[in-house]
């Protein structure tokens, strides 16, 4: 495939969903029940060209360091540097617009029966598709671009569509604040991530990705001066703010709880699958920058480890199905950035390839579940679904089982070889992967007993019923992708994955690390921990089966006997709280300050000013007879003033 | 050139005088209806032809008219706003009086074309003339209304006085220079007074104020603004968006023709008068603005403090560099298209809804319009946060590209320090626009629950405002296109009308073939040299 038709693909997998979005937006009046179309094949279209970009940076020849796709100039000065709008085209590219375009594709479909009630498209059906392909659309147009400013246009985009699509039920107060509070802490990580790409700037005076990772490579700024470590650091922590507020890590991820107010495909595709992996995404991008750093890189890791493991124990004893798998993406992303932080991107990928599918499959799953149960999710109010839900409950338990890193399941391969690396690099770290692991585990399967076993019982005024075949098509089609998806990374399918990503790798992660080949030596190396914590998971499992289904009555008396500890985790460590205390109020009582200083300061000064030409103006008419004149008066009155100023 | 040369040259001139002419004619008979679609099918048939027309960028059609790039770039904008001018107008006056209407529409986007062609100050002045003297009659023809005719009686005299001030500083020109021909301005006479002394002849200083002041007011710069609002105001909508846009390109242009015949290269007096009048400008127009209810007024000053942010890329000037973020008149050039769009625009919406029988025109006229025409009032938002210079329209890179200019200059220049003021000033007059642009889009969105407006105007006023709110969006993703123009436009501007042969213009079109980046430099010092060669 040549370059032109490289060109034509990337082209298509960009504007198709927009086209999509524009045409259900336009004509979603016209199409009504049918605006699910636009998306789809809009989406469609894109995943195709996906497939196309993958194959053909599959067959591109060894060595090649991505290809550059210049599209137009933005906005040029004279001086010859421009603003570009340029696709980079590289494995990583080309595995994430898979990942992205292939679960869009799935959840748009799903959506075609989730969002109706009793077969009639549901208020607001049209604005739904409309935003879903419009953040098809940014989110792609965040993993192709091939500079800083576009990175940051995608990176506000789907946070754009990221709100939308939370306060799709705007009537909702719940729903309403909850998108508020995703935007406004969004911001703050954004904030830091503007100012990061702006000190890029100012140190390199390019934002072009290529040129920036070649100057840091040289440890040269634009002037021709070394940069200082000091320097390295803060453009690597700022973009890490960035990366913390959008792939909810703490301690910014009390957003992504309240997210879940969003309709259910939703919560799968951005809160899940796609957006929020977008900072994991991003870190491993800029591998050139944050390895330069062995402050930030250390921060990269201790972060990802600490919420990994933090989420996780906050996940032990939520009662919402949704707010659960939130719980479990932050502590998934976490260990994303936990093996960002040891220099194994490549395992952070493949994580971020399986989660995808599992994650995605669980929060479809926990939807069909909640279209069941007329919009009930708390796992108080049902048990025993697994007799009413057969397929919803037979796909959940294939994706809880990948999440738990059951052997052979996806999440095995990926999750055990985060660990493997975090041991080798900090064993203490490695030892919070492996609680962690174990919690998954049990959590997800408390879950998953608490909902689908023991006796059948629904809320009142529900009849359940199994889903749509367009939902059911999308769970079959993701849980083959849970089981499957780990083997192209395991050592008898040598590696593929990792083996496809390495050109991307080798000159940031790898070679910082050079030592890692060296750890795949020897027989318990590789397969000991794969044995402790695959036991681990089947270990928590079977815990969490004698706990909930055989002896339901031991996580009262744990409740009882360490209430303090069950408060606090129940309360999210009181993260919300805090922030409520030492943010919202003061900022609260600032407002209420300035709408002070606004009322009587602002306004006072404001009538004064408004105050002078009035009075001028007045002055005026009262000394001419009529307006005309007057207007005359001061056209003339003006010449005369000019030529006094100029001679 | 023979004779059939200047036919062809001016063919986008000849086809607007068709045009005009035969929808005068049909104004007289029964179908006096046919004359939108007539002048519609003049304006597109003329920007064709204008694109299509090959012919040297660097000639001398007649004594007095000059094609060089910044004709041909003046030409595509004003055909391309005019046909959306038409689209907005469809319906404006009663039938029987539509034939006139739209004559004079031609006559004044005519007048346009040549005021970008004019070589010769008195060709300039009777150009510019002819932009106004129709505007006038379209505001009376406008509508069946007092404030109408009213409108016009002052627009008119005011319009007057200007033409004569305008008038009066050209035959001081002439006095000075010793000729009306615009490129020799310089040249002959006042080149050395104003190169070795530092200082100019009196004569000459006087002459170029008062052509400014009469050229401030088709622009509507402080002190000669006054007539703006009440004008605005009294007109129709459509008239409006047309007002803000015809006559200011004009001004605009000539500015742009009697500053290069200086070389851009002003004494400080002037450059420190036209300081003082783009502050001025942009300051009072904003501040004025907040005070407004009526929409129209409001859009009126706001229009005013536009003109200071041009006023800003004026005094930039070519000398920084090229392409608009260095280069004060590809700015300008740049900026005007997107605030003739967008000024449009908002009038279009107005055009397109009542009130209880009356044209819409406050603020809360306007309250609700979302819930009832959506598109609409979409439309209206994108056009307002361009006039707001936000991102994502063509508003917001029209400000970069003037503001970023402003900040280009060389440091040794003398208004470097100055220019980088006024551009703060500027950036501090966009939050205070910020205030009563949001009010529109607030009252649109928020607005009260009398949702009074009902839809009149049909589907070619609704093609004008969504063609003047969708490009401003595309715009903003791929403003390439246009910058490249923009950059044509101005490549040659400097050259090509001082040097007055069209041997050097040949010489200086070989240099620009070449490569696209040509420097500045390289083009005058190929003059330079020619020059030499042609008069040791």
């Amino acid at each position: 495939m040549s370059a032109e038709n490289l060109k034509l693909c990337s082209l298509v997998v960009l504007l198709a969903p927009l086209a999509g979005a524009i045409l259900a937006g336009a004509f979603g009046q016209v199409l009504r029940s049918r605006t699910h179309w636009p998306a789809i094949f809009g989406v469609g279209a894109a995943f195709t060209a996906a497939i196309y970009i993958l194959v053909h940076v599959f067959h591109a020849p060894a060595g090649s360091t991505g290809i550059s796709i210049p599209i137009y100039d933005w906005i040029t000065d004279g001086t010859g540097s421009s603003f570009k709008v340029e696709f980079l085209i590289d494995p990583l590219t080309a595995v994430m617009l898979v990942i992205v375009t292939g679960i869009s594709l799935l959840v748009v479909i799903y959506s075609r029966d989730y969002m109706r009630d009793h077969g009639h498209p549901e208020r607001g059906y049209e604005r739904f598709f409309a935003f879903l392909a419009l953040f098809v659309f940014a989110m792609c147009a965040l993993v192709l671009c091939g500079n800083f400013l576009l990175l940051y246009l995608g990176w506000e985009a789907v946070g754009l569509c990221s709100y939308l699509l939370i306060g799709f039920y705007y009537g909702r107060p719940a729903a309403a604040a909850a998108a508020k509070k995703a935007f406004l802490v969004n911001r703050v990580g954004d904030f830091g991530f503007g100012l990061g790409i702006l000190l890029i700037y100012l140190s390199f005076r390019t934002l072009d990705y290529k040129q920036v990772f070649s100057f840091v490579d040289q440890g040269l700024l634009a002037s021709g001066e070394p940069i200082s470590p000091a320097l390295m650091t803060t453009i690597a922590l700022l973009l890490l703010c960035g990366a913390c507020g959008k792939s909810a890590q703490l301690p910014l991820h009390v957003w992504l709880p309240d997210a879940m107010e969003g309709p259910s495909p939703v919560s799968a595709l951005i809160h899940a699958a796609t957006m929020v992996t977008a900072g994991v995404y991003m870190v491993a991008r800029c591998g050139a920058i944050f390895t330069a750093s062995e402050t930030a890189m250390t921060i990269v890791a201790v972060i990802g480890a600490v919420t990994a493991l933090f989420a996780a124990t906050i996940a032990l004893v939520q009662t919402d199905m949704k707010r659960i798998l939130a719980y479990s993406t932050i502590s998934q992303l976490g260990y994303m950035f936990l093996a960002l932080g040891v220099y194994a991107a490549d395992s952070a990928i493949f994580h971020l390839f399986t989660h995808a599918f599992f994650k995605a499959l669980l929060f479809l799953g926990a939807g069909s579940v909640m279209h069941a149960m007329g919009g009930v999710i708390d796992v108080r109010h049902f048990s025993g679904l697994r007799r009413v839900l057969p397929w919803t409950y037979a796909t959940f338990v294939i994706g809880s089982l990948a999440l738990a890193g059951f052997p052979m399941f996806s999440g095995f391969f990926s999750k055990d070889e985060i660990i493997h690396h975090a041991l080798a690099a900090h064993p203490v770290l490695g030892g919070m992967a492996l609680l962690t692991a174990a919690l998954t585990a049990f959590y997800t399967f408390r879950m998953v007993f608490l909902a689908f076993h023991g006796s059948t019982r629904v809320p009142e005024g529900v009849h359940p019923h199994e889903s749509g075949g367009w939902m059911l098509a999308s769970l079959c089609v993701l849980s083959i992708g849970a089981v499957a998806a780990g083997y192209v990374g395991v050592e008898a399918t040598g590696r593929a994955f990792h083996h496809f990503l390495s050109p991307v790798f080798a000159a940031t992660f790898t070679a910082a690390h050079p030592t890692e080949a060296a750890a795949h030596a020897t027989f318990w190396s590789v397969y000991g921990l794969m044995i402790v914590s695959g036991g681990l998971s089947i270990a928590a499992i079977v815990a969490a089966y004698f706990v909930y289904v055989r002896q339901p009555w031991i996580p009262g008396l744990v409740k009882a006997s360490a209430i303090g500890v069950y408060r606090l985790l129940w309360g999210k460590y009181h993260v919300d709280e805090l922030y409520d205390l030492s943010v919202v109020q003061p900022a609260r009582q600032t407002g209420r300050i300035c709408v002070g200083i606004d009322d009587y300061f602002v306004d006072g000064l404001l009538w004064v000013i408004t105050a002078v030409p009035q009075g001028i103006a007045y002055l005026l008419r009262v000394m001419q007879s009529g307006l005309l004149q007057g207007y005359a008066l001061s056209m003339v009155a003006g010449i005369v003033v000019l030529l006094l100023l100029a001679l | 050139m023979i004779w059939n040369d200047w036919l062809v040259a001016l063919a986008p001139e000849w086809i607007l005088l068709v045009g005009a002419c035969l929808s005068l004619a049909v104004g007289v008979t029964r179908v006096s209806k046919w004359a939108s679609p007539i002048a519609l099918a003049t304006v597109v048939a003329a920007l064709i032809v204008a694109i299509r027309l090959d012919v040297p960028r660097n000639g001398d059609v007649l004594p007095g008219l000059w094609l060089t790039s910044l004709t041909f770039y003046v030409r595509w904008i004003t055909l391309g706003l005019g046909s959306l001018i038409v689209l907005v107008n469809w319906h404006q006056p009663a039938a029987n009086e539509r034939g006139e209407y739209m004559s004079m529409i031609l006559f004044s986007l005519l007048g346009v074309l040549l005021t970008a062609s004019a070589n010769d100050l008195v060709v300039l002045f009777l150009a510019i003339e002819l932009v106004s003297i129709p505007t006038y009659v379209l505001v009376a023809l406008s509508r069946e209304d007092a404030r109408a005719s009213e409108a016009a009686v002052k627009y008119f005299f005011l319009g007057a006085l200007s033409a004569a001030i305008l008038a009066y500083g050209i035959s001081f020109l002439y006095g000075a220079a010793g000729t009306t021909t615009i490129h020799r301005l310089v040249g002959d006479t006042v080149q050395s007074t104003l190169r070795t002394n530092g200082a100019i002849g009196v004569p000459m200083l006087i002459g170029l104020i008062l052509v400014f002041a009469g050229l401030s007011f088709k622009v509507a710069a402080v002190p000669f603004h006054a007539y703006a609002a009440d004008v605005y105001e009294g007109a129709a909508s459509p008239v409006t968006g047309m007002l803000g846009f015809v006559p200011k390109l004009a001004g605009f242009v000539a500015l742009c023709k009697i500053l290069t015949a200086l070389d851009w290269n002003l004494p400080s007096e002037v450059n420190w008068m036209l300081w003082i009048v783009a502050a001025a400008t942009m300051t009072v127009g904003n501040v004025l603005a907040l005070l407004q209810k009526n929409v129209k007024r409001m859009l009126a000053y706001s229009s005013i403090a536009h003109t200071g942010y041009m006023l800003i890329a004026v005094l930039v000037g070519p000398v920084a560099g090229q392409g608009p973020m260095r280069d004060g008149v590809a700015a300008l050039l740049f900026y005007i298209v997107v605030y003739g769009a967008m000024n449009l625009g908002a009038f279009a919406l107005l055009a397109c809804f009542k009130t209880n029988g009356r044209d819409v025109e406050t603020l809360d006229d306007l309250g609700g319009l979302a819930r009832r025409a959506p598109a609409s009032a979409l439309a209206l938002a994108i056009c307002i946060f361009s006039l707001m210079g936000f991102p994502p329209t063509a508003g917001f890179l029209g400000k970069l590209y003037i503001f970023s200019s402003a900040f280009s200059l060389q440091p040794n220049h003398p208004m470097h320090g100055p220019l980088i003021a006024l551009a703060i000033i500027g950036v501090a007059n966009t939050v205070i626009g910020a205030a009563y642009y949001l009010r529109i889009v607030a009252a649109v969105y928020m607005g009260g629950e009398t949702d009074t407006a009902t839809p009149v105007g049909g589907r070619p006023v609704r093609w004008g405002l969504a063609l003047c709110s969708l490009p401003l969006l595309v715009l903003f993703a791929w403003p390439t296109g246009l910058t490249t123009q923009v950059r044509t436009a101005t490549t040659i501007l400097h050259h090509s009308i001082r040097t007055g042969s069209r041997r050097v213009a040949a010489a200086i079109d070989s240099v620009r073939t070449a490569p696209t980046d040509v420097a500045p430099a390289t083009v005058s010092q190929a003059a330079a040299t020619y020059e030499h060669h042609a008069n040791p």
